[in-house]
């Protein structure tokens, strides 16, 4: 199940091609968007938006047309601005009731949505207070509360922990791993933070010079061909290397006392192997692991 | 301390949710609820019918002290000389400046305060339409306005309605109650338009403010210089030019009183005339700009109007919500 298919679409400003033929699907569950700055991911948010016409091609959300359908989309949509944004003179529940009202809630529902959202974000104790008094990440907290109250279908969040500190980071992200896993919102996340994609995220869309490079799952992308792994020794041993190597088995490293093994065959039976061979060389094995390449790596090489 | 809600689990909301329509009444209806918390706004409202104040008062000074000697017919010979309209239309002028600080506090900083607060992300990612936004920050300024315009107005109306029948308040102009009608809207329909013009311009609201008020003060002193040469011109001898005229209601003020006279079907008379003497013994009366051509004057009313919305549909801008 989609809730976000895109074919062939292309989006010009002017001469300029912002989005070309470019084709993707958006799974449920919670989707990072990558891609280095001026890729096309904030035209592709504005066309899913409905606020970009595409010069050809379609697409729809959550089974609604994008080139017609924009208000509607909007209404099943929540978004998270990278920006700080407030109405100014509102208190955090006034505002946070006054977007569920934009989005259609009767007044008496969305208040009292508001407090709950707001409880969920954090923000109960200070929900009285004027927004414009609010920090950095409880700005964070509330642009994340205004997009969830009324209950969307899918969330975009556009660099969702940008400014805050390594608490306030963690806590974000908790809050949209939460939100994206089991509650029935489906999340896409603009970021250039890997990390964090990889931490909240199931899957990727990569996108480059307004086309798409990669796309699937991140367990998918990380794999790396065959089956190698990674042995972790107690200490580093040159006897456990030479007794691999004489048993035809490409090995590097070690990376502090890791070694990446390329054996032919399945993890279970380098494992069996691993495990005679430390025997034998009188090697402690501390880990063992299928070895996977960083989110990093798989993003640079969909970037080439 | 714990959170007095006990489940703290993010729940989805499936209760209703209306057709993304009319969501300007939405913003309107916010725009009016910040607004009735302002204090500054109840001062300047109810201070805005102050001259209708002063008449009440006078009035009942005038029907209770003038001797009965000099009534004629039983009457009171000044109520007997006042014209009714012109007593609503010379109310109408002197409530144009606390109109304007009104527009002022509520609509310069509309959309500029939204600018600076990028509120424009919160309303157009909801399912709103730039025209939302436009009409329901125009209606968040024009109603109060208009409202303001209107009670004590129409509080005057009933009260002369029940006090001075008898001097022919109903019957000299029967469709009078319509044209005050059609009057009071004049403010609210122009203030809203050229302050939401204004306010789209800038991302501070004083700044903004600072802006409109210069746009209305420096045409009212030119012609308010204007109208007191004009005077000084008086005793001489030929008429004034229809330029003279014609520039007497070239500021905002002029423009809305211009209309006010033409709805009002009236020249209009100096303050105090009627009780001091009839206009033709009174050498002020020449002093009145006469009314002027009212298809020119609805023209640019409607064409500032048009214009400054115009512009501040212009300024508002979806595709740069994102990014």
């Amino acid at each position: 199940m989609t809730v976000a298919s895109i074919k062939n679409l292309t989006v010009k400003y002017g001469n300029f091609t912002a989005l070309n033929d470019f084709s993707c699907e958006i799974a449920e569950g919670c989707t990072g968007l990558l891609g280095p700055n001026g890729a096309g991911k904030t035209t592709l948010i504005k066309t899913l938006l409905g606020f970009v016409k595409p010069t050809s091609g379609s697409g729809t959300v959550l089974d609604l047309d994008i080139a017609h359908q924009g208000k509607q989309i909007r209404q099943k949509i929540g978004l998270m601005p990278e920006q700080d944004c407030h109405i100014p003179g509102m208190s955090a529940v006034q505002f946070v009731a006054y977007a569920g009202e934009l989005a259609g809630m009767p007044p008496e529902q969305a208040i009292r949505r508001a407090h709950e959202v707001l409880e969920y974000c954090g923000l109960g104790e200070a929900r009285y207070r004027n927004v414009e008094t609010y920090s950095t990440g409880m700005k964070q907290r509330i642009k994340l509360a205004q997009a969830l109250v009324h209950g969307p279908k899918l969330l975009l969040l556009d660099e969702p922990t940008n400014g805050l500190d390594p608490a306030g980071r963690e806590d974000m992200l908790e809050l949209v791993r939460s939100v994206s896993h089991g509650k029935g919102v489906n999340v896409l996340v603009s970021s250039h933070l890997l990390p964090d994609i990889e931490r909240v995220c199931d899957r990727v869309v990569v996108v480059m010079g307004g086309r798409l490079r990669a796309q699937g799952a991140i367990s998918d992308m990380k794999k790396l061909e065959g089956f190698p792994v990674d042995v972790e020794l107690r200490e580093a041993s040159t006897s456990f290397v030479e007794a691999i190597e004489s048993r035809g088995v490409a090995i590097t490293g070690p990376k502090v006392t890791t070694y990446r093994l390329q054996a032919p065959g399945l993890p279970s039976d380098v494992a069996a192997m691993v495990s005679e061979v430390a025997q034998s060389v009188g090697a402690q094995v501390r880990g063992f692991a299928v070895a996977e390449r960083s989110l990093e790596d798989a993003f640079l090489e969909a970037l080439k | 301390m714990p959170s007095p809600i006990a489940d703290l689990s993010y729940r989805n909301y499936d209760g209703p949710l209306e057709p993304p329509v009319f969501r300007w009444w939405a913003i309107a209806r916010a725009s009016m609820q910040l607004t009735l918390k302002k204090r500054g706004f109840w001062a300047w409202a109810v201070g805005s019918g102050y001259w209708y104040f002063f008449l009440v008062i006078g009035f009942y000074f005038v029907d209770n002290f003038v001797p009965p000697s000099m009534d004629i017919n039983g009457k009171n010979p000044i109520f007997q000389q006042l014209i009714w309209k012109d007593q609503f239309l010379n109310a109408f002028s002197i409530s144009q400046l606390l109109l304007f600080i009104l527009a002022l506090m509520l609509g310069a900083g509309s959309i500029a305060n939204d600018n600076r607060a990028k509120a424009l992300l919160v309303y157009l990612s909801k399912p709103c339409s730039k025209l939302d936004y436009v009409i329901g920050k125009w209606f968040g300024i024009f109603l109060p306005i208009t409202v303001a315009t209107l009670i004590p107005t129409v509080f005057f109306y009933i009260y002369c309605a029940m006090t001075y029948r008898s001097y022919g308040f109903l019957s000299d102009d029967p469709t009078l109650g319509l044209r005050l009608l059609a009057m009071c809207f004049i403010p609210g329909i122009f203030h809203a338009s050229v302050a939401l013009g204004v306010s789209s311009l800038f991302d501070q609201g004083r700044l903004a403010g600072a802006t409109y008020a210069g746009m209305y003060f420096i045409p009212l002193f030119v012609t308010k210089v204007m109208q007191f040469a004009h005077m000084g011109t008086l005793d001489q001898t030929g008429p004034t030019p229809k330029t003279i005229d014609f520039l007497f209601y070239c500021s905002m003020d002029g423009l809305q009183i211009a209309l006010a006279k033409n709805i009002l079907h009236t020249r209009g008379s100096p303050l105090f005339l009627s009780l001091s003497g009839p206009t033709s013994r009174n050498p002020m009366s020449n002093a009145i700009v006469p009314e002027p051509n009212g298809l020119i004057f609805t023209g640019i009313f409607l064409l500032v109007c048009g214009a400054c919305l115009a512009l501040a549909w212009s300024r508002v801008r979806a595709v740069e919500v994102v990014g």
